[in-house]
């Protein structure tokens, strides 16, 4: 088949802008490697937010194996600003859902923990997201990531060209650490999910509101640093509502009807990228993390729960990331 | 004496059980709140005479200790003076000061917030000098002019105008809200521009310009995107009233007015203490009653118990707005 002109256009335009994002790793640039033999994810099927939640999330965990007993389970969910009706934040009934789970699995204690990226004031938006009250009725601690006690942490891998980060203690100390994003497209990362949803433990106590200097140092490099870091244990990502266009905070909701499990950060938001239409290998931190962090494969990932159907209609997203829809 | 001026030296004089004396009448109806308030503050003071941001943690944090210092305030504590020497000896030796004690990262904001604190302190004069010179020479990226035509022609994604730059929270960063309205109130006390600081009016003049240029549509400040990808992105109360304290002077200004219609109405829906803290400030400082606002302040549920020790010295400087706003530069 010959390809069109129009084709070959985008196409080449693709190339180039992986071109731009690749070169700056052509040389290895990570002292670990985290990768299991094989991964496993289970997609759920969700179409609201209710009660039933509980059921199907602890229905979901059972299909992994999962050791909390005893210990500090850190939930970490994307929690960035508060708009009426706009799906910015990880819903608050997924994450008590899953602080009960992980409760009823033996855990020792369940924090919620995350320093919001444009916020200031952390209160307000746990306030207006209807954190709040919810955490304080089921007694569960939250604590801000931006003004957590901070220890200088070596960085475990070098894109950004960092030697260290100060990080917070609660980050540093969980036993069981959970990523838990909303699933996003993001207008300067391509998406944000369970890896993107890291930079939130950076910080603002340090770096500003926002850490600026992780997009002067670039974002797909500093999720990379701070996921070689910092260790995400499980992922429970939120799609039951999404967000495409211009996200993180003025894209628009989009049902998806999905919440994502995963042993795995890479191939979880691998998963979630083909769930939204996009080609993961097309995000820079998706195929570099592929390289030491995990499974971006399918055959190298368990797929169980429902079947990976990729969307009739792909998620929309600012023009600079087209190149993510593939051929 | 530290941030007493005139116009905040009220008649009232409340000696809490505690020690404290705080000088202002609106603080005479909530009295025992702040009190408690002002206990709690003094329960967290660490031995090294400065405040954790969270209860939870013993890492002495800059901007809690700035404005616990001046919700203290009262000339004659040890606790004061405790925390004077503190910032004094957390100090970069370039002049700038870290976010926290054992960093040694320069903080534009902090350090501005450290003069404001050591204004008048007879001991830290040098320490205070040396931190606005390092002000003056702190600007945000986008002041150099390659970055400025990269921002003027490849990268126009978020709407803002280059050429009027302000402060960033850290070096080798862009210019952000809260920096720059921090950095012209801490330039504005000042009371010379002699000696090396002749620029002083001038940087003041660019950064309330970068101000009015990073409002968002329809007034108000979130961090400094106002329009990002062509949407509009929300204003957030604690941004916006930083940014109306900074801008006191400025009260006829079109961006000025609506921004303070925006925070009077959004004000009035505020449960969360640090934002409705701010808004209580600035809407002082720009002659509104905020007298409601304080009972709704005083009326939120286990104030004292806030994790958060830089809201509690926040709420205590709302409560006692008009001392605080002199400490800040703003005379009513």
């Amino acid at each position: 088949m010959i390809p069109s002109r129009r084709s070959f256009l985008i196409g080449s335009a693709a190339l180039a802008a992986g071109a731009s994002v690749s070169v700056p790793f052509l040389l290895p640039k990570y002292h670990l490697d985290r990768r299991a033999k094989r991964s496993r994810v289970a997609i759920l099927n969700v179409d609201q937010y209710s009660q039933r939640i509980d059921e199907v999330l602890a229905s979901g965990l059972r299909l992994f194996r999962i050791e909390v007993q005893g210990k500090t389970v850190v939930l970490k969910p994307n929690l960035v600003d508060y708009a009426p009706g706009n799906a910015i934040n990880t819903h608050p009934t997924l994450v008590l859902a899953a602080a009960e789970s992980f409760r009823s699995m033996g855990a020792k204690c369940v924090i919620v923990a995350e320093g919001p990226g444009h916020q200031r004031d952390t209160q307000l938006v746990l306030s207006e997201s209807g954190y709040e009250e919810s955490l304080r009725t089921e007694g569960i601690r939250f604590v801000d990531f931006n003004r957590d006690e901070l220890m200088r942490t070596q960085l475990r891998a070098s894109y950004m060209g960092m030697k260290s980060l100060w990080l917070p203690r609660t980050v540093l100390e969980a036993d069981f650490l959970v990523s838990m994003p909303k699933i996003k497209a993001h207008h300067w990362a391509g998406v944000t999910l369970s890896m993107k949803n890291m930079l939130g433990t950076v910080p603002g106590a340090r770096y500003g509101w926002p850490k600026n200097i992780l997009h002067w140092r670039g974002i797909q490099e500093s999720i990379l640093d701070v996921c070689a870091t910092v260790p995400v244990h499980f992922v429970i990502a939120d799609g039951i509502i999404a967000m495409e266009g211009n996200g993180p905070l003025n894209g628009t909701p989009r049902p998806l009807g999905k919440i994502v499990l995963a042993d795995d950060p890479i191939a979880a938001d691998a998963t979630c990228a083909r769930l939204m239409g996009f080609e993961p290998d097309r995000i820079a931190h998706i195929r570099e993390g592929a390289k030491f962090l995990g499974n971006v494969s399918p055959s190298l990932i368990d797929q169980v729960g429902e079947a990976l159907t990729p969307p009739t209609t792909p998620f929309d997203v600012v023009p600079e990331f087209r190149h993510l829809y593939g051929a | 004496m530290p941030f007493d001026q005139p116009s905040a030296s009220l008649a009232l004089s409340l000696l809490t059980p505690e020690r404290f004396r705080i000088k202002s009448a609106a603080v005479k109806s909530d009295g025992v709140v702040l009190s408690t308030v002002l206990a709690e503050l003094s329960r967290r003071h660490l031995p090294s005479g400065g405040w954790a941001a969270l209860r939870s943690s013993v890492q002495a944090s800059l901007e809690t200790a700035c404005l616990a210092t001046l919700a203290i305030g009262s000339e004659d504590s040890d606790e004061v003076r405790l925390a004077q020497e503190f910032i004094v000896r957390v100090q970069n030796p370039n002049g700038s000061w870290p976010a926290f004690f054992g960093d040694d990262q320069d903080g534009a904001w902090v350090t501005s917030l450290a003069a404001i604190a050591l204004r008048d302190v007879a001991t830290a004069i040098s320490a205070r000098s040396s931190g606005i010179h390092w002000l003056m020479k702190c600007q945000g990226k986008e002041a150099n002019w390659f970055w400025r035509w990269k921002f003027l022609t490849a990268d126009r994604h978020v709407r803002f105008d280059p050429d009027k730059f302000g402060w960033p929270w850290v070096p080798d960063t862009c210019s952000w809200v809260v920096p720059t309205a921090f950095a012209i109130l801490a330039l504005s006390q000042v009371p010379c521009s002699c000696g090396g600081l002749e620029e002083i009016p001038l940087r003041i003049d660019h950064g309330i310009e970068m101000l009015m240029d990073r409002t968002c549509p329809g007034g108000g400040w979130n961090a400094g995107n106002g329009v990002v990808y062509g949407s509009t992105v929300a204003p957030h109360p604690d941004d916006t009233a930083i940014a109306l304290l900074a801008l006191h002077n400025r009260p006829q200004h079109l961006v000025v007015q609506a921004s303070l219609k925006w925070l009077e109405r959004t004000a009035q829906t505020l449960t969360a203490p640090w934002s409705l803290a701010w808004a209580i400030l600035a809407l002082a400082a720009h002659a509104r009653e905020v007298g409601p606002l304080i009972a709704s302040l005083m009326a939120l549920p286990d104030l004292s118990g806030n994790d958060d020790t830089c809201t509690l010295a926040l709420v205590c400087l709302a409560v006692d707005y008009p001392r605080s706003l002199a400490a800040l530069g703003v005379n009513l």
